[in-house]
């Protein structure tokens, strides 16, 4: 059997400190040890039950319950006050089979997967890398978890592929203690599985677009993932290259991603008017005078056994890059200054972006490598149509000038999800993010809360439409800002989240981000009606 | 006097230069995650163990004997952290190389990660 570890606690934070936020109950469920001699499905559908049996006592309680992956998140998306389960042990993984694919799929059986929802990105790339196949994207880093990842959207700077939850083809979620609510959710226009598989998981089967693409990016409030199932493809290389080009070209591209007549002129390759897998702009908001940007180029490349051969381990190098992720870029520069926030931020007006220039060939895996730095930090992360990168980019550091911040900015471009609270909501989003370290509020410089707020307000005032990345930083209680950000998409997430979830169940998957968000007030009978 | 205290300086600065740490890591392999707040933030969201025998016999240095870990359930290892410290070179003069202090720090591989 499936056991669940319950620890009393008083408190709890995410990985970079962003609380800390209270807590009664810690719990963690490990899976039937593996010398039971039970299989991977039996194992599955035993802690599937000790989930029901978790919900049930919280419900009984009267209290809340949530599924937490990583805690990567910085937002308190993936905190409730009640108790908080964490997935992390919950990692087991089935390729599918031809025999078990339903019949009117489209889909190659060798790219499907089933993994439970604790497993990691990295675990998950490195078990696919096994048999041949690749994630088609991630984030700039690799722990999150797969459940954890969909539930917040996580994206890279793919422009054509989109984010993690846009290659997830089956959900399979528990949204209540009974037998009839381990469900197995697929879209109608596009099933996978054949009825009798998942039957064999004990999930009842619902295939319907609307329903599958609300509960896809859920928010940790759409019941719990127990598994999803994805959509990998064969092993492919990634040719990475950052370099300094003109200020005004890096911007063109950004607000066109037209990369046609382009020439990134990178050592030894011919990338001239070829479209970019991943195009990322790097920018210190403090220093106008700077006439270059540094940029990210990622080329797509064939996979081959013997790259190392050729570019040599990328692993290694990795520890040297500093364009590694955003806030990794931050932390190398902020390491050479004084600790005190005002004279570093100072100190960023005549800092000029370090050079790299270097080239690495790797697989996906290797080049979205582990994180470099776990400290304080945060992040804020606005999602804009492309066409309006470069002028919210302006508005955005125009703003952190005026009320300036540890940080530094950067720019990627996501294709969009169909998934219905997907902050790449636009034909090609732009992700304007600012990610640097925490501050105190004895550095006397604005508040995170504050900062946050005037980022939102220079969005409105300037009429460009935007999302914000739920799982970072962001003055979330801002009067009607989801209304504003989805609009009527906020009434069909709701009208799901009422389909899958009795009330009851809602308020176990319900917390604080959720009332602060509005989400967690269940629609009216008669909005139900017309959505 | 003077000699010995030159004798005793450089003895310290050596002693203390001697102090190193030396990680070990894979780099196919999920480490085993745990909840953690605090501690050192190079391995947050890590489940860390340390080897409880801190000082050690000469038969283990020299090789002819090995730490025991038994408790990663994947059976294998992530990382493995070294840690020689001050009081560990102290007590290896002392003892004249009898009896060392050392400090081992390991993640297990997560379990059916592989
Ligand atoms: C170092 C670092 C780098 C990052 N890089 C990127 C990046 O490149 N791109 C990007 O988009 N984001 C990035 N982020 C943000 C982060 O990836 C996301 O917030 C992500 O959602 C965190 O995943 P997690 O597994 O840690 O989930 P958590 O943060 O623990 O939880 C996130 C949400 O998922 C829910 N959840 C988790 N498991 C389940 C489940 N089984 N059932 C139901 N709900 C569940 C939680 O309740 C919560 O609502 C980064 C964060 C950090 C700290």
């Amino acid at each position: 059997m499936a056991t669940t570890k319950i620890d009393n606690r008083t408190r709890w934070d995410t990985l970079h400190k962003n609380g800390p936020f209270p807590l009664k109950l810690f719990l963690t469920t490990k899976l039937e040890k593996n010398s039971s001699g039970l299989s991977g499905f039996e194992k599955y559908k035993d802690v599937a039950v000790e989930i029901q049996k978790l919900i049930q006592q919280a419900a009984d309680s009267n209290e809340q319950f949530r599924a937490i992956g990583s805690k990567w998140s910085m937002s308190n998306i993936a905190h409730c006050k009640d108790r908080m389960h964490y997935n992390s042990y919950m990692n087991l993984k089935f390729p599918i089979f031809e025999g078990e694919m339903h019949q009117d799929s489209n889909y190659e059986h060798s790219n499907l997967f089933w993994f439970q929802c604790g497993n990691q990105i990295k675990e998950i790339s490195l078990f696919l890398e096994r048999r041949g196949k690749s994630l088609k994207t991630s984030g700039a880093s690799n722990g999150q978890t797969i459940a954890g990842c969909i539930s917040t959207g996580v994206h890279g700077s793919t422009i054509d592929v989109g984010s993690v939850q846009d290659y997830v083809v089956g959900l399979n979620l528990i949204t209540g203690p009974n037998p009839e609510d381990n469900i197995y959710l697929e879209r109608k226009s596009r099933p996978a599985l054949r009825d009798t598989y998942v039957q064999n998981l004990n999930a009842r089967v619902i295939r319907d677009d609307e329903t599958f693409n609300a509960a896809l990016v859920g928010l940790g409030s759409m019941g719990f993932i127990h598994g999803v199932v994805l959509e990998a493809e064969n092993l492919f290389l990634l040719h990475r290259y950052v370099k300094k080009i003109d200020k005004a070209k890096a911007l063109q591209l950004a607000n066109t991603l037209d990369f046609s007549n382009y020439d990134p002129e990178i050592p030894g390759t011919d990338f001239r008017g070829v479209r970019p897998f991943h195009y990322k702009v790097f920018m210190n908001p403090y220093n106008t005078d700077e006439e270059k940007y540094a940029v990210e180029f990622i080329y797509k490349m064939k996979y081959y056994e013997d790259y190392k051969t050729d570019f040599g381990n990328p692993i290694p190098f990795q520890k040297e890059f500093v364009y590694l992720d955003l806030l990794y870029l931050f932390i190398k520069i902020a390491e050479k200054f004084p600790k005190s926030i005002p004279k570093l931020i100072n100190l960023l007006k005549s800092s000029i972006l370090p050079k790299e220039e270097k080239t690495t060939v790797g697989k996906l895996s290797e080049i979205f490598w582990d994180t470099g730095f776990q400290g304080k930090a945060f992040a804020c992360s606005f999602g804009v149509d492309h066409t309006h990168s470069s002028k919210a980019l302006e508005l955005l550091a125009k703003l952190t000038r005026e009320h300036p911040v540890p940080g530094i900015f950067a720019m990627r471009f996501i294709k969009k999800s169909e998934a219905t609270m997907a902050f790449s909501k636009f034909p090609f989003t732009c992700m304007v993010e600012i990610d640097g370290i925490q501050w105190s509020d004895k550095e006397k410089i604005i508040g995170l809360k504050e900062y946050s707020k005037k980022l939102i307000g220079v969005l409105k005032d300037n009429d460009i439409p935007f999302t914000i990345h739920w799982g970072k930083n962001a003055d979330w209680e801002f009067p009607g800002l989801v209304e504003h950000m989805y609009g009527n998409e906020v009434k069909k997430w709701k009208k799901i989240r009422n389909k899958l979830l009795t009330i009851p169940m809602q308020d176990v998957f319900s917390n604080a981000f959720l009332d602060s968000t509005k989400l967690s007030e269940p629609l009216a009978a008669d909005e139900d009606l017309i959505v | 006097m003077r000699l010995l205290k030159i004798t005793l300086c450089f003895g310290l600065v050596w002693t203390m230069t001697s102090c190193y740490s030396v990680r070990f890591q894979v780099e196919n392999g999920q480490w085993e995650p745990k909840d953690t707040e605090g501690g050192d933030p190079y391995y947050s969201g890590y489940y860390v163990r340390t080897v409880q025998k801190k000082v050690v016999f000469k038969k283990l240095t020299t090789g002819a004997d090995y730490f025991n870990i038994s408790d990663c359930e994947s059976g294998a290892l992530h990382t493995v952290e070294y840690r020689n410290t001050f009081g560990g070179i102290l007590l290896n003069l002392v003892t004249f190389g009898g009896r060392k202090k050392v400090n081992v720090k390991y993640v297990c591989i997560k379990e059916n990660s592989m």
